[in-house]
């Protein structure tokens, strides 16, 4: 006769087991977002905004004209952004450090998906939807903002670059229009 | 009753069963503390909140507006393409009439681009090949006034929006038939090969075939290159490059171009010129 009150300790300490080492994973995971949350301010974008992606180029503010860095008369930095199959428009923005700086990106295809590196700003692009991401960049020099959510043959070749210039460098135009030329 | 039995199964698992569900609930609950009360306090002063409304945010009865409200601006796109691939386009696309497109294309279209769309006069593009959305587009365009050339301007100011579209459909139809004509007649190039079929990721530079071989899955509006002729294909990059052209959406090819050298506009015409006849 098998011995099935033996079998079943056995099976029930293998189960124990592998059930505190997932919970283990678990709680490891829910830290690590407690820890970027708190530490790194990384945060689920705040704002649903949406937007048409089909007529974004045709009028409004993702028109090509509105695009890249612009002070409002406030003296608030907004930074606007198309993700599109397979590039960045504007390839280069400037953007003051130190200061509050206003990001948002729309994308007129598919879902495009972006980082600027060593710093907070992680968002993705979905078409149909205004991401926002405010944030201030405290390190100076060219960042580079990868797509980094898979968007078709050229994703690869996807990037463009964050220019964090000290505030005395910072000079809009008289437009309010900041530009990396 | 047997050891094994389903309702003996079930009465031993019971005790499980339900440290289980505690443990899966408690996992959640500790979930939804920690996202919906503790990261908001944390963050609120980032988005200047008070903690009722970032804790009424999170959970989702509250909806999360612009912290910084934007100007509405009313900037206008000319002369960038007015073509917007929405329902109407589509439909009309769809709906329009091939045989109404060959008249118009007999009378007018084949003293350029060939017959059958196949263009003997390198400066101007061959129009096999190419999808309707792409012919639509670039029609559309002259249309507007948002590409302009001395012929195609005042030809596609002439016609309706209907009309055009049975052109580009009656064009459209060839597509299948020339994919699968001619071989290219690649140069030795090994650089300019790489270029069109893998890009350059340190230039920001994407491959030529990720968005121009049919059903690359680019935007809808883009044509095919192979079997172009090599003229117009480097006319249109250098009008790309010094801004003559600005048809193209998002700046998608003015940016590529002006990237690209001499050299490179030169190799890569070459090496999309089909040997179509
Ligand atoms: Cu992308």
């Amino acid at each position: 006769m098998i011995d099935h009150g033996a079998t079943e300790r056995r099976i029930l300490k293998t189960e124990l087991r592998w059930a505190v080492f997932v919970g283990f994973l678990v709680l490891m995971i829910l830290g690590a977002i407690v820890y970027a949350g708190i530490s790194m301010h990384i945060n689920p974008p705040s704002n649903r905004e949406f937007i048409d992606p089909k007529t974004l180029h045709l009028s409004g503010e993702f028109t090509e004209a509105n695009l890249g860095t612009s002070v409002d008369t406030d003296g608030q930095v907004t930074t606007r952004v198309i993700a599109t199959q397979f590039s960045f428009v504007p390839q280069c923005v400037v953007v003051p450090a130190n200061r509050t700086v206003t990001l948002r990106f729309a994308s007129p295809d598919v879902i495009h998906g972006i980082l600027v590196s060593g710093t907070n700003v992680n968002t993705m692009v979905v078409p149909g939807y205004v991401s926002q991401v405010h944030t201030e960049f405290t390190r100076t020099g060219d960042l580079l903002m990868p797509c980094h959510e898979y968007c078709g043959f050229g994703h690869s070749q996807m990037l463009a670059t964050v220019r964090v210039v000290p505030p005395e460098q910072f000079r809009p135009g008289p437009d309010g229009k900041v530009t990396c030329g | 009753m047997n050891v094994g039995d389903p309702i003996e199964q079930s009465a031993l698992d019971r005790r499980w069963r339900l440290w289980a569900s505690a443990a899966v609930g408690g996992i959640l609950v500790v979930g939804a503390v920690i996202g919906m009360l503790v990261l908001p306090n944390f963050q609120r002063e980032n988005a200047a909140l008070d903690l009722w409304t970032a804790i009424c945010r999170a959970v989702g009865i509250t909806e999360g507006s612009p912290a910084y409200r934007q100007p509405i601006t009313t900037a206008q796109a000319l002369p960038v393409s007015q073509v917007a691939w929405d329902p109407d386009v589509l439909d009309i696309l769809a709906n329009a009439n091939p045989q109404q497109g060959a008249q118009i294309a007999a009378q007018v279209c084949v003293a350029c681009h060939g017959e059958n769309g196949v263009s003997s006069v390198l400066e101007y593009p061959s129009l096999a090949g190419q999808s309707s959305a792409a012919i639509y587009k670039q029609l559309s365009d002259y249309r507007s006034g948002a590409r302009v050339h001395e012929l195609m301007t005042p030809y596609a100011a002439q016609l309706t929006v209907p009309q055009l579209a049975s052109v580009s459909v009656y064009y459209g139809r060839f597509a299948q038939q020339a994919t699968g004509l001619g071989g290219r007649d690649l140069p030795g190039d090994d650089y300019i090969v790489k270029l069109a079929r893998e890009g350059d990721s340190a230039r920001a530079l994407p491959a030529c075939d990720s968005c121009h071989v049919p059903g690359a899955g680019g935007p809808i509006e883009t044509p095919v290159l192979t079997g172009q002729n090599l003229q117009y294909l480097a006319a249109q990059l250098r009008a790309y490059k010094t801004g003559d052209r600005q048809n193209d959406v998002y700046r998608r090819m003015r940016d590529i171009s002006e990237k690209l050298t001499e050299q490179e506009i030169d190799g890569l015409a070459r090496y999309y010129r089909g040997v179509l006849f």
